[in-house]
């Protein structure tokens, strides 16, 4: 191990890992870190740059991390790696490219029997568009279905990636790990600033400690940064003092000074997660470089939903949790919203449906708070006749239809990698998601690309889920926003015994309304339990009824059998179930059971 | 102090896919006179403590108490006939299945003083019968019948149960009919309820029980209430139909949540304001009484509101319902204010009717007992 570990900046080598989901990203680090000897073999694990227990669990990297790596080439120099771990999943897109501009390589891992997916396309494109050099493994190589001569070819058919610098590997089995190491010493070029410029950081992720604050992750461009040093955040203008300044290893390390190229943290009094902008630049204040680095924007989150506890007492809890959250994770939107038939809540922003189950998860899990969380919707931006423009996302929130002159809904273009065999029903699904059809081309004779604009709308729900039973789970997908169009959209609400329940409301192309309507109250009437009264359910367009159902009256609730024993068992049943009927939602005189909400989001 | 006195004998031929009750298959016929021995010590034990009680019912239930010789069953009661004091006009019952029964059996039954049969039909229809695993076809239920009646019972209850799978409106009917044609002093009408652990929960899971619907179940329900109280039955309790002064006086015992001693595996006491449970399992249960302990598992002393809601609920069971004045003087608090809300309520809902001297479930509250019962529980 280096004593000295500030070595030029020729021996900084700094890369990210980019895969699909599944190809093998997280085994591959874990491979590196124990060939570096940076994990002791006691501390060894599976996935073990992913801490959180969500991670582990779906096998997914949700934050960026860092890890610095030494190593002692072939050519008997040491060196410095910095591997930036990165969110696989599309709806970290934005987080990927900032960690990936705090980098100069990637590497690239593509499964050996599954070969080149979609997410694999778009990493390229990332790498390419950050100006990384790639370096092509093909892992998984020991599987007896691998076939690496065909991903070989697939690789060439997609890009530039020439076939003699593919590196074949198993991380599983160990292979090909040194060549690996060599690859990134030899292939990927030193960092380009120098330590004698003014400083200047790029924030690639930050991260909330309770002792310690807002941690930023940082790559130093020029410069050099130490503790005292009073810095600025380029976006806002704000100024602080550096407390500590380390590198991870891959726990936090304190240490003196981070000079250009290097990747470590900053600890400097920052208040607020929501100061500390990934993708901002860190300056010093005393001698502040004029020039931001690019790539700062604001993060806009893609998809909508509400978020109430089942329990209004839990209000102030959800609240405090919601914000312990944003400290992590500032690309959560959040604000405060009243729901007739829900009481207090949130509408909540995320970056796509994943992050917004992960966040809901954490929310239940870690919080132990019961919600509901209402249909997902996108953000539509609504013309009125006045020429107000709205942004709503909240179909409650929608103007009456004789106030509105055009709605806009976002839309994405989608970029899906399947079995040719599966052409068929894919294009039927996206037709059948109002999707126009783009481009097509073959990766080679088996598996093909497909270009399709499609309404951001339409994807968020079960797209996927279509995507992967046409194709057996073979095709995968990747998108981006691609701007607003105007579409026939009509908000279709619900009415439970002719009251109407705002949280149920949605909004769709008037094409579908009739039969998701119908959809929606027979779930409905399967989910509400019987009452004491009839309960009719309504599916209404502008006060215009497109569907409806009865819930009858409960009939028949008799236990027939109950003697001596079974009595104080009886009563503690019957309590059990007086404490559910609590756990429910009361609109007007109806319990609704948290189902309900949940059930209509799989219609 | 005046008691019920029940007897759980927790074997059966076979065990039945829908029965959740404490009860196993037979293994071997010596487990019975090992759980006999202990069923004795249970009782020697509190025979003392209990000596002056009055035992004004006794119930051998199981399980099926049958299976045991008639000799057996004549002994544990002449052995509880020494050790309690048991009134000289004790209503004393035995469950029977009617694939257990012999003249010499039940012969013996009567001479014991056994006064009282509840013959577990559950259907008149063999093809139902068999998928509800009973060893039993429909005559043989018939001819059961006809050799208690000929030895002398004059009490007899019959046992149906409702809400079968593949069960229609019609066959209940018909069942009904064959019921009634053989003159029962008394009828349990059940419906069939899914419980966890059973082999009827597993393929309930599975989606392989086709089950009535909520209108089905009412309809069947509805129509045998009408069908019975036609035929001069009193529906005094929610599943039972009694001709007149045949109500089952041990069950009653129950329903006005009075002092009952529970002797055998997984057999619940209340005295005293204490409700426990024996061991469930007839081994444990065994060994606890061998080793010169109570086999008492669990059990807790109710609260003064807590014995105030059960008595409530079991007494709604009931169609004499709920006395202000027998409430008063059990709890000295006057029921009309202690759960005035509640009552208030499931008056204007028309489930619950009220008189100047008791509350009782309405037509339709009978058909919502449960409804009725959680507006009550805490």
């Amino acid at each position: 191990m280096l004593k000295d570990y500030h070595c030029n900046i020729e021996n900084i080598r700094n890369f990210s890992i980019i895969a699909h989901i599944d190809h093998g990203k997280s085994t591959i680090a874990d491979r590196l870190l124990e060939y570096t000897g940076t994990i002791p073999e006691r501390e060894k694990r599976e996935q073990i740059l992913d801490d959180m227990d969500l991670e582990r669990e779906k096998g997914i990297t949700i934050k960026s991390k860092a890890v610095r790596l030494y190593y002692h080439s072939k050519n008997g120099k040491e060196y410095i790696l910095n591997l930036i771990d990165t969110p696989g999943h599309v709806d970290f897109s934005y987080e990927v490219s900032r960690s990936l501009a705090a980098c100069e390589g990637a590497l690239l891992i593509v499964d050996a029997s599954q070969g080149v997916q979609a997410q694999t396309i778009a990493n390229i494109n990332l790498a390419l568009k950050n100006n990384l050099k790639i370096i092509p493994i093909i892992n998984k190589i020991d599987l007896t279905t691998a076939n690496p001569d065909r991903v070989i070819q697939e690789l060439k058919n997609i890009s530039e990636i020439k076939e003699e610098e593919i590196i074949l590997a198993s991380a599983k089995e160990g292979i090909g790990t040194s060549d690996i190491l060599e690859a990134i010493v030899n292939k990927i070029p030193p960092p380009k600033g120098s330590s004698n410029l003014p400083f200047r950081a790029l924030i690639f992720d930050s991260v909330y400690n309770s002792y310690k604050g807002t941690i930023v992750y940082v790559k130093v461009v020029d410069g050099v940064i130490k503790p005292g040093m009073v810095i600025q955040t380029m976006s806002n203008n704000l100024n602080y003092e550096v407390a500590e300044i380390g590198i991870f290893r891959p726990k936090m390390q304190p240490i003196k000074k981070l000079t250009a190229g290097e990747v470590g943290y900053i600890i400097a009094g920052f208040k607020n997660i929501k100061d500390t902008h990934v993708g901002d630049t860190i300056i010093d204040a005393s001698n502040p470089s004029k020039e931001s680095l690019p790539g700062y924007k604001k993060v806009t989150p893609l998809v909508f939903c509400s978020i109430y506890p089942i329990d209004n007492k839990e209000y102030e809890n959800l609240k405090i949790a919601l914000e312990k959250l944003k400290l992590n994770d500032s690309s959560i939107f959040s604000e405060a919203e009243t729901s007739e038939a829900l009481g207090f809540g949130f509408r909540c922003g995320f970056l796509g449906l994943l992050h917004m189950e992960i966040i809901q998860e954490r929310l239940e899990r870690e919080y132990d708070i019961n919600l509901i969380a209402t249909t997902p919707s996108v953000m539509y931006q609504v013309t009125k006749k006045n020429g107000e423009i709205l942004k709503i996302s909240n179909p409650a929130s929608f103007p009456p239809k004789n106030e509105i002159e055009k709605i806009e809904e976002p839309y994405v273009k989608v970029n899906i990698i399947t079995p040719s065999k599966c052409l068929g029903g894919i294009m039927e699904l996206a037709q059948e998601r109002r999707g126009s059809f783009k481009n097509m081309e073959y990766i080679d004779e088996k598996i093909l690309r497909l270009d399709y604009y499609l309404p951001l709308n339409e994807i968020i729900l079960d797209f996927y889920d279509k995507l992967k039973s046409i194709s057996s789970g073979y095709a995968s997908l990747d998108y981006e926003l691609i701007g607003y169009q105007s579409s026939e959209l009509v908000k279709v609400d619900i009415l439970i015994n002719h009251q109407l329940v705002d949280a149920l409301s949605f909004i769709l192309h008037k094409d579908k309304a009739y039969t998701r309507a119908r959809k929606i109250v027979e779930k409905l009437k399967e989910i509400i339990p019987r009452q004491m009264y009839e309960v009719p359910l309504q599916a209404t367009i502008e006060s215009k009824i497109i569907a409806r159902e009865t819930i009858k009256a409960l009939k028949k609730d008799v236990t027939a059998k109950c003697y001596g024993g079974d009595i104080t068992r009886k009563r503690k049943l019957l309590e059990k179930q007086k404490a559910g009927k609590k756990r429910m939602k009361k609109v007007g005189k109806v319990e609704i059971p948290q189902e309900a909400f949940l059930g209509i989001l799989k219609i | 102090m005046e008691l019920g006195l029940y007897l759980h004998f927790p074997f059966c031929v076979s065990k039945c896919p829908y029965c959740d009750f404490n009860s196993y298959q037979l293994k071997e016929d010596n487990q019975i006179s090992s759980y006999i021995s202990a069923i004795y010590k249970e009782i020697t034990a509190y025979s003392q403590k209990l000596k002056k009680s009055n035992i004004r019912t006794i119930y051998f239930g199981g399980g099926t108490p049958t299976i045991l010789s008639g000799v057996q069953i004549y002994s544990i009661l002449e052995f509880c006939k020494d050790k309690f004091t048991i009134d000289k006009n004790a209503e004393i019952t035995i469950e029977a299945n009617p694939g257990t029964l012999d003249g010499e059996k039940i012969k013996l039954l009567t001479e014991s003083g056994i006064n009282r049969l509840s013959l577990g039909a559950q259907s008149f229809n063999d093809l139902l019968l068999k998928k509800l695993g009973r060893i039993h076809n429909a005559q043989d239920i018939i001819d059961s019948y006809y050799l208690a009646r000929e030895n002398g019972f004059n009490n007899i209850n019959i046992d149906i149960m409702f809400a079968l799978p593949d069960q229609t409106t019609k066959d209940l009917q018909t069942t009904l009919e064959k019921a009634i044609s053989l003159k029962p002093d008394h009828l349990s009408l059940y419906n069939l309820t899914i419980k966890p652990g059973t082999e009827y929960y597993k393929k309930y899971k599975r989606g392989k029980l086709k089950l009535p619907t909520e209108d089905e179940e009412f309809d069947m329900y509805n129509r045998a209430i009408n069908f019975l109280k036609e035929n001069n039955f009193e529906h005094y309790e929610i599943a039972n139909f009694a001709r007149p002064y045949k109500r089952s006086m041990h069950n009653l015992i129950y329903w006005q949540n009075k002092p009952y001693l529970g002797i055998g595996a997984g057999a619940y006491s209340f005295i005293k304001g204490y409700r426990y449970m024996n061991y469930e399992n007839p081994a444990r249960y065994i060994k606890e009484i061998m080793s010169g302990k109570l086999p008492v598992d669990n059990g807790e002393k109710l609260s003064l509101r807590k014995r105030m809601i059960e008595t409530i609920i079991l007494g709604l069971r009931t169609k004499d319902g709920i006395s202000y004045k027998e409430f008063n003087k059990r709890f000295k608090v006057d029921i009309n204010n202690t759960f005035y809300r509640q009552i208030k309520k499931l008056v204007n809902l028309g489930l619950l009717e009220k008189d100047d001297c008791k509350i009782k479930l309405t037509n339709k509250g009978i058909f919502l007992a449960n409804t009725v019962f959680r507006e009550f529980v805490d």
